[in-house]
């Protein structure tokens, strides 16, 4: 018994199965978390390294090198890049998209473990560091403050942070922009000189003052006590009567020689939230939890939590990552519903009889919902992926419905009781019906297979679509039947256009004129063969003219209402002077940009230590702005009329160096940022590097049209004070080397004596000279060194101190030395155009000897998954050929349908020429998804033309016959799903800039490929294949004797009764 | 008694059962499913891509005077679902044992 024949013979099972399906579904949908993206693994691994006191290239050779010669051997690896800078090595391993990351990093652990003993002894053991989305912060909030401000770092620490990761799901909060407590010990040099004491002694003696010692137990009768000698100091004051020196019965005491404050480290970073002094709570989520339910929680204890704080201090909230997330569902449900909307529409329009309309659309709720039980089973979220691909598949999942239904009406129609026709005339299409699934199945399969990050993006699609589209012919075999057996009644014939049928009766009417028309057309084609297939052909090869003319970028861009920027003053300023500057452009903010809601900077160098600090590149010169602006719909310029607008005030602060401005924010990984052009210049030579660089920066600034914001990824030459040692002078004094520089780092940077504890808290305690004797060349020479014989020896006698230029850091990327030229794109250009000009930069540039020069940037993404595209269309096209000539039984059926690609092709070009819309990854993943979407109608028309030609009708009667018949239907199944794409393609909620290119792509592909297969199939079908393929007996009748049949044909056709 | 040979459209199954039920005929052989195509018109039934549809056939042995009405009944059915195809056959039966 077949399937259709149980759901007939059973409906009560068969509507409580699914009924069963829609609860679970619901359920899971209930459960179902919201969130941005599929959850991904970022393939990143990095390894720091730190190497106190050694410079930019000495870490270059000594543990950089040494590290990459190493890890080059890890699995995986795809690319490797490095950045040496003064103190620290960070190298960074981008793996395969998808690859195993734990194995990678044990992978690392090994080689890094491996490679140790080759290391300078002083090194810090390794870091290793895996990045993960859960790094990037789910919500950024401010704390400002006036009079609070010095103890805020402590009260938000006890009030804020705690009560934050106390939420379930919360990773880590982090504070940032606030400089640390520190116990300063400002020693005067000319004192201590006179007591014969060095800054290491006075760190000792502090060290020693400063400890508790359990000292063992005592038994007093009956009973034990603990001892201890508690020298712990209680409060910072009691530094000051520290005995650092006793002669001849008088103490000297610390405050004597040292001035002590207790006070807050001297400041590198200066964070404002719109202007006012303050600092930035990084909120970051576990691996796997869910952002919305984090922030949702943290807005639920804010008013709490600031209940508890004193007055003066306001929390504010820079980013919300949950606004997007949120903003995005909402608009893609809504696009959702409008398509349903749509498809029933279009359902009722042609069938014009509301019982069939809902027999077929009942599809549409059934096989959806069954998406929600896969993303449920697999811990999925409800997230953009899996809501376009819902949007995506409304249009497909009626198409077998429409067909099992349309036969079992004909049959109804033909006399038979809508039981019995139920069940026979489902078992004469559920062959086909299953076919044409597995077309789909073919095409949207492998689109799970796609490696690297497209692969993330596109693996839920592939999946849902695949299993939506395999449930609604689930669907369609059983519930379809069972439905029509027992709601159908015996209509069917003419329409009566009772009731509301009155308006189907224009719409039957043109229908009507439509079928006509186009067995007119058809005839007429037939009997024209070659020259129609010489017109689409030209057709074809005309519209490949447009890819000139269609702009190709990457990955559209999208409105997030967040614009990042990054000002680098002169190299050596200080702190104070950049957190000018900043003020000055943020009263430039203000004043020109009110959209601007929250306006964060941060001048200088960060003192946190957690990753997303690790990731920014800081520096005492460098102000990175954020901006936070109202949704798109509720402004009128868009972030990148601002950004151009913000480039150009840049330009006009002398102050400024170099600048960048990225709409859009640069968060969130590499997906949905802006694109971006680099020129990677490699070469050993630093010099010779720098000099390319700057030639060619100032050459794409001035000559490449489409680019803005040039800069170079090195920063300048840094001048220094170098202090050479005279080895000879120092071996003299019994001094060595590493002493010698310790000595000078412990008085300049300060010396860790020991910690100051208070209520649960440690501070550092810093012994180094006062600030009043380390401000010019000639304290440096002064700094007073002891050797082991307790002689007192100036530098100046040991060392010479040279003023030198040095790089602050020292980039690699695959073991060779690099600086590349950054360019991001205006925001009419597109990265095709750009990549033209540079390319034809370079041309003309002479490159010097030692260095190459590579275009980097979005264009070796887009290159790589414009590979992956290729083997993906590839890999499709083979799949649907077999599913169809295996269907056929034929090696020439497939051909005549697969024929219709390329004009699929040409619609989409036309589609976004028209449209003005790129050439993105996105619009390529519509075209290859039009395979399949454009071979079901094909196979709806070549399978019946085969039915007709055993039937033992003439080709070309078959042929239009066929087209005739199949006319409705094609067109049925084409524009449900052209306008189920539609509000995709004409979305304008936040977000849908991204899937925009697809549905226009998929809508101007399909009605382009539609109308020729209408055309192009049934003349190359006629023109491909002879009666004899069929093993019928042709007489060899003359032309006429074949027109006055299909004449008659015709005519029987438009009266099917006689 | 004659034997009444039904060859017809198989969607047409319930409704010949019911001819026969409603003439107090018991007993009949069927063959569900046959293949067959009409002397005159009509399509052919042969469960193949081109002609889908297939044919059931019933063979009952009533008694004479039940076969006037069986035939009357089968005629109305064949014309109210000119399309699907029915056809029955009357001959004699001499012997049953």
């Amino acid at each position: 018994m077949k399937i259709y024949q149980i759901a007939v013979k059973k409906p009560v099972s068969t509507m409580l199965i699914f009924v069963g399906v829609i609860t679970l579904g619901l359920f899971s949908l209930n459960n179902l978390a919201i969130d941005q993206f599929p959850e991904m693994d970022i393939p990143y691994v990095s390894v720091v390294t730190a190497y106190s006191g050694a410079n930019a290239a000495d870490i270059e050779t000594n543990i950089t090198r040494v590290l990459e010669d190493n890890l080059n051997t890890v699995n995986n690896l795809k690319k490797l890049t490095s950045t040496s800078r003064d103190n620290v090595s960070m190298i960074t391993l981008e793996m395969e998209w998808g690859c195993d990351l734990n194995e990678a990093v044990n992978d690392v652990r090994d080689v890094v473990s491996r490679v140790r003993d080759y290391l300078p002894d002083d090194v810090t053991y390794p870091t290793i560091f895996k990045f993960s989305s859960s790094m990037m912060p789910v919500m950024v909030l401010t704390a400002t403050a006036d009079e609070s401000y010095a103890a805020l770092n402590k009260i938000l620490d006890d009030k804020f942070v705690n009560t934050l990761n106390r939420i379930d799901g919360v990773g880590a909060v982090s504070l940032m922009g606030i400089p640390a407590r520190e116990i300063q010990i400002n020693v005067d040099p000319n004192k201590i000189d006179a007591y014969n004491l060095s800054i290491e002694q006075i760190g000792n003696i502090i060290a020693t003052e400063n400890i508790n010692i359990p000292s063992g137990t005592i038994d007093v009768g009956n009973n034990t006590f603990n001892l201890k000698a508690d020298g712990e100091f209680q409060s910072s004051d009691e530094l000051k009567n520290i005995v650092v020196f006793s002669r001849n019965g008088r103490n000297i005491l610390l405050g004597e020689i040292a001035t002590i404050k207790d006070t807050l480290e001297k400041a590198t970073m200066d964070s404002r939230i719109n202007g006012k002094k303050g600092i930035i709570v990084l909120v970051q989520k576990q691996s796997g939890a869910n952002t919305v339910n984090i922030v949702n929680e943290i807005y639920k204890l804010l008013p709490q939590v600031q209940e508890t704080l004193p007055k003066d201090i306001n929390i504010g909230i820079v980013m919300d990552g949950s606004e997007s997330i949120k903003d995005n569902i909402a608009s893609l449900s809504e696009t959702v519903m409008y398509a349903f909307i749509f498809v029933i529409l279009v359902v009722m329009a042609f069938l014009g009889r509301w019982r069939a309309t809902f027999i077929i659309c009942l599809t549409i709720p059934i096989s959806l919902i069954t998406a929600f039980i896969y993303l449920y089973a697999t811990g999925s979220t409800l997230n953009i992926i899996s809501l376009s691909s819902l949007s995506i598949a409304i249009g497909m999942v009626v198409d077998d419905a429409i067909v099992v239904l349309e036969n079992i009406t004909t049959h109804i129609e033909r006399g038979s009781s809508p039981k019995e026709a139920a069940v026979y005339a489902t078992n004469e299409v559920w062959i086909s019906v299953i076919v044409t699934t597995l077309v789909i199945v073919a095409v949207f399969l492998p689109l799970t297979l796609i490696s690297g990050m497209m692969g993330i993006m596109f693996r839920e699609l592939g999946w849902i679509v695949t299993i939506v589209v395999c449930v609604s012919t689930m669907v369609a075999i059983s519930i379809t039947p069972m439905l029509s057996a027992y709601i159908l009644k015996l209509e069917g014939g003419i329409h009566n256009y009772r009731g509301l049928g009155i308006i189907y009766k224009p719409i039957d009417k043109f229908l009507n004129l439509l079928d006509i028309v186009y067995a007119r057309l058809l005839t007429w084609a037939v009997w024209h063969r070659i020259s129609v297939l010489l017109i689409t052909l030209a057709l074809f090869f005309s519209s490949l003219f447009l890819l000139t003319v269609v702009p190709i970028e990457f990955f559209p861009t999208s409105d997030n209402g967040v614009i990042s920027a990054t000002v680098q003053l002169e190299q050596n300023v200080s702190v104070d002077y950049t957190a000018k500057i900043a003020r000055k452009i943020e009263g430039i903010v203000a004043e020109k940009y009110p959209e601007v809601r929250i306006l964060s900077s941060s001048a200088g160098t960060n003192s946190g230590s957690n990753a997303f600090a690790a990731m920014q590149s800081s520096g005492s010169h460098i102000i990175s702005f954020r901006m936070r602006l109202p949704r798109a719909t509720e402004r009128i310029r868009t972030i990148f009329e601002i950004s151009d607008s913000l480039r150009k005030d840049f330009a006009n602060i002398p102050e400024i160096r170099q600048y960048s401005v990225v709409p859009g924010g640069n968060g969130g990984g590499s997906m949905g940022g802006p694109s971006n052009v680099q020129l990677k210049i490699f070469g050993n030579d630093m010099d010779v590097t720098n000099t390319v660089a700057l030639e060619l920066k100032e050459r794409v600034s001035k000559e490449v049209k489409g680019a803005r914001d040039v800069q170079l990824s090195r920063d300048d030459m840094r001048p220094e004070y170098n202090v050479q040692f005279d080895r000879a002078k120092l071996a003299y004094y019994g001094i060595t080397s590493a002493m010698a520089s310790q000595a000078v780092r412990n008085r300049i940077d300060g010396f860790i004596a020991s910690k100051y504890r208070e209520d649960g808290d440690e501070y550092d305690i810093v012994v180094r000279y006062a600030e009043e004797f380390r401000k010019s060349f000639d304290d440096i020479t002064n700094i007073t060194l002891y050797n082991n014989a307790g002689q007192r020896i100036k530098l100046g006698e040991v060392a010479t101190v040279v003023d030198e230029f040095a790089a602050p850091a020292i980039e690699r990327e695959n073991r060779r030395r690099l600086v590349s030229v950054n360019a991001s794109l205006a925001p009419d250009a597109a990265l095709g155009d750009v990549i033209k000009d540079v390319t034809a930069l370079l041309q003309t540039y002479e490159t010097p000897q030692g260095v190459d020069i590579v275009i980097g940037g979005t264009i070796e993404d887009q290159q790589e998954s414009n590979q992956d595209m290729m083997t993906l269309l590839i890999l499709i096209i083979i799949l649907v050929y077999i599913v169809m000539a295996t269907q056929f039984e034929s090696f020439k059926m497939p051909f005549i349908i697969m024929f219709t690609i390329p004009f699929a092709f040409t619609g989409v070009f036309l589609a976004l020429f028209l449209t003005n819309t790129a050439l993105s990854i996105i619009a390529l993943i519509g075209a290859v998804m039009l395979v399949g979407i454009v071979v079901k109608n094909g196979i709806v028309m070549v399978d019946y033309t085969n039915l007709l030609v055993e039937r033992g009708y003439k080709i070309r009667t078959a042929v239009v016959m066929a087209g005739k018949s199949r006319l409705r239907p094609v067109l049925m199944t084409s524009l449900t799903t052209i306008l189920g794409m539609l509000p995709l393609a004409i979305g304008s909620g936040v977000g849908s800039e991204i899937w925009k290119p697809m549905g226009i792509a998929i809508i101007g592909g399909l009605t382009f490929s539609t109308m020729l297969t209408l055309l192009v199939i049934p003349v190359l079908y006629a023109l491909l294949v002879s009666n004899k393929a069929f093993r019928k007996k042709i007489t060899n009748e003359d032309e006429k004797r074949e027109i006055e049949e299909l004449k008659r044909s015709i005519k029987r056709l438009n009266n099917p009764v006689n | 008694m004659k034997a009444i040979f039904i060859s017809y459209n198989q969607a047409l199954t319930e409704r010949i059962l019911n001819v026969l039920d409603n003439n107090n005929v018991r007993g009949f052989t069927k063959w569900a499913l046959t293949e067959g195509r009409g002397t005159v018109d009509g399509e052919p039934h042969y469960g193949s891509h081109a002609w889908p549809s297939m044919n059931s056939s019933i063979l009952t042995i009533v008694e004479d005077e039940k076969t006037e009405k069986i035939m009357n009944d089968l005629r109305t059915l064949d014309k109210a679902a000119k399309m699907q195809g029915l056809r029955a056959f009357v001959w004699n039966i001499e012997q049953i044992s």
